[in-house]
């Protein structure tokens, strides 16, 4: 399969923090693509600069195959952009908005009317009239995606398209972002992992400015299935005293503990704590080990 | 080049809609009215005040204003007029910066150097339509009231005039590009401005720097022949052509 975007060696400093490591990323043709990490990771200043617009100190970035340089703009006419807070000429009307990037692309008029008239409707503001100055975040956040789209793309970046939405407006996104996954590659940046998990076919998880672990997310979750137990205790002291006894267990609620077994009988010896101690329990569960578990443990290695 | 048109579009449709055009016309127009209404009501005051003057030992007699004296206003407000220029429009660059909107258009491939000519050329026909527009209604009243004609190289002094303030654009150009703050664009430019205007003072500079173009009264009163103003001329012509070569690299180059 081919390779939509490579990154590799990618570093970049600002004064005295290093904020991108060595980071090496490649994103197939074709795959909606997780970038993942925490806040201050490095997630924003990796688009930028596949964007072009941050200078790296080393490293290089092929989009589509070609070579991006600092302050040039050829090689996004492949890419579609979406910022995590996008803002547009307020004095515009959405309409107006979407003809404005169809020319400075350089497509054609009746390609832009038509294609502009498809995307409203795709995202759901085909009837509004008012001028953006007016828009919710969410309806901004909306245009973004359609202004992204507009010129057919091969590579769709969206940083953290999700994060400032309520839960209604993230849906929106998450669904649209499903939809165009057939049309485009799509990568994007995000904390929030039930949004990976609901759409997303390949994920990197970034941390310090190095991705740690990069791959199809079936083929990640196999490589560190472990069995992952949740336990509810009736009583609040008990998980206190249970996480105590056992410092890798994690909490999830005031009584509700989640904990791997980690290849030393760990179930074995909670069970025994669980029964020396007469703890009542609510529940004991074998799961599938969710995404968050996969990033904690990845993010401890 | 259609990306370069539709920048253009879009930077005056932003000049229409958020009512700076408006603005800068009606500021404009009425600069250029108040020239010939100062003049032709200058006797009119003194008449008025006459009474008090007397008291205080002055005898006003027969005031006569002709088109000079319009002109002297004309000199006289047009630097107010330039300042109210350079503060409506000094965020055109930067107001982008700030708020993100640019880094979309340039995400999607439209050329660094098409925003610097666009932005450019609306400043540059703005400033000289502006500027133009008032001397014409001077012109007008001037030439119904008395006769332009009195005025010694009035189409020069004002043709320097205008010079100045397109010298004064390529400096908001350019510290738009190098600084990212309104306030950087202003600092910047009335610093420029001001330490020309320092170096004015001393006679074996003055007419080098182009804050001499601005001495219009001493071309209409003949005081000063035309060719005491080539140096600044040719001075303020290199700076701006300088200012303007000077930001395309360092626009390119800017982290946004």
């Amino acid at each position: 399969m081919m390779e939509m975007l490579r990154i590799t060696g990618l570093h970049k400093r600002f004064g005295d923090k290093t904020v991108l490591n060595r980071l090496d990323l490649t994103v197939p043709e074709h795959s909606v693509f997780g970038f993942i990490g925490k806040n201050g990771a490095g997630k924003t200043t990796t688009m930028k600069t596949v964007l072009g617009l941050l200078k790296s100190d080393t490293g290089e970035i092929f989009v589509n195959g070609e070579q991006v340089v600092y302050g040039e703009t050829v090689t996004n006419r492949h890419i579609g952009y979406l910022p995590d807070v996008p803002e547009f000429y307020p004095f515009m009307t959405a309409p107006e908005y979407l003809r404005f990037c169809g020319e400075i692309t350089g497509m054609q008029k009746t390609d832009i009317a038509n294609r502009s008239k498809e995307l409203l409707e795709l995202v759901g503001l085909e009837g509004e009239r008012h001028r953006i100055q007016g828009f919710s975040r969410g309806m901004k956040q909306r245009l973004g995606i359609a202004q992204a789209l507009l010129n057919r793309p091969k590579l769709l970046i969206c940083d953290e398209p999700t994060s400032a939405l309520d839960p209604v407006g993230r849906k929106e996104i998450l669904d649209i972002l499903q939809t165009v996954r057939t049309q485009t590659t799509v990568l994007f940046s995000t904390h929030i992992l039930s949004d990976v998990e609901r759409i997303c076919t390949d994920v990197a998880f970034l941390d310090q400015g190095t991705v740690r672990v990069q791959g199809k997310l079936a083929d990640i979750r196999t490589k560190y299935r472990r069995e992952e137990y949740i336990l509810e205790t009736e009583r609040e002291a008990d998980a206190l005293r249970l996480r105590t006894a056992f410092p890798a267990i994690r909490a999830e609620g005031p009584n509700r503990l989640i904990f791997c077994e980690s290849g030393k009988n760990a179930v074995f010896d909670v069970l025994r704590f669980v029964t020396e101690q007469r703890i009542p329990l609510l529940k004991m569960e074998r799961a599938e080990p969710s995404l968050e578990s996969l990033f904690l443990e990845v993010l401890e290695q | 080049m259609n990306a370069q048109i539709a920048f253009l579009r879009k930077e005056i449709m932003e000049q229409t809609r958020s009512g700076r055009l408006m603005l800068l016309g009606v500021l404009f127009a009425l600069f250029g009215i108040m020239n010939p209404a100062v003049a032709k009501l200058t006797p009119w005051l003194l008449e008025i005040m006459s009474d008090t003057l007397a008291g205080n030992g002055m005898i006003v007699t027969t005031v006569t204003v002709s088109a000079m004296d319009s002109w002297v206003q004309f000199f006289k407000n047009i630097p107010m007029a330039l300042i109210a220029f350079v503060l409506t429009e000094s965020s055109i660059f930067t107001k982008e910066y700030q708020s993100g909107t640019l880094v979309l258009s340039l995400t999607k491939g439209l050329h660094r150097d098409a925003v610097l000519r666009a932005k450019t050329t609306v400043l540059v026909v703005l400033w000289t339509l502006c500027y133009w527009g008032c001397f014409g209604i001077t012109y007008v009243y001037n030439a119904y009231f008395w006769d332009n004609a009195v005025a010694k190289n009035l189409l020069f002094s004002v043709v320097c005039w205008w010079l100045f303030g397109l010298w004064t654009v390529a400096l908001m150009v350019l510290f738009s590009v190098v600084t990212g703050t309104n306030t950087g664009v202003l600092l910047g430019t009335g610093g420029v401005v001001f330490v020309s205007y320092l170096l004015g003072i001393l006679p074996e500079i003055k007419v080098y720097v182009p804050t001499q173009l601005t001495d219009g009264n001493a071309l209409i009163y003949g005081t000063a022949g035309t060719g005491d103003y080539t140096a600044a001329l040719i001075a303020a012509v290199v700076l701006s052509a300088a200012c303007f070569a000077v930001s395309v690299p360092v626009f390119r180059k800017k982290q946004l």
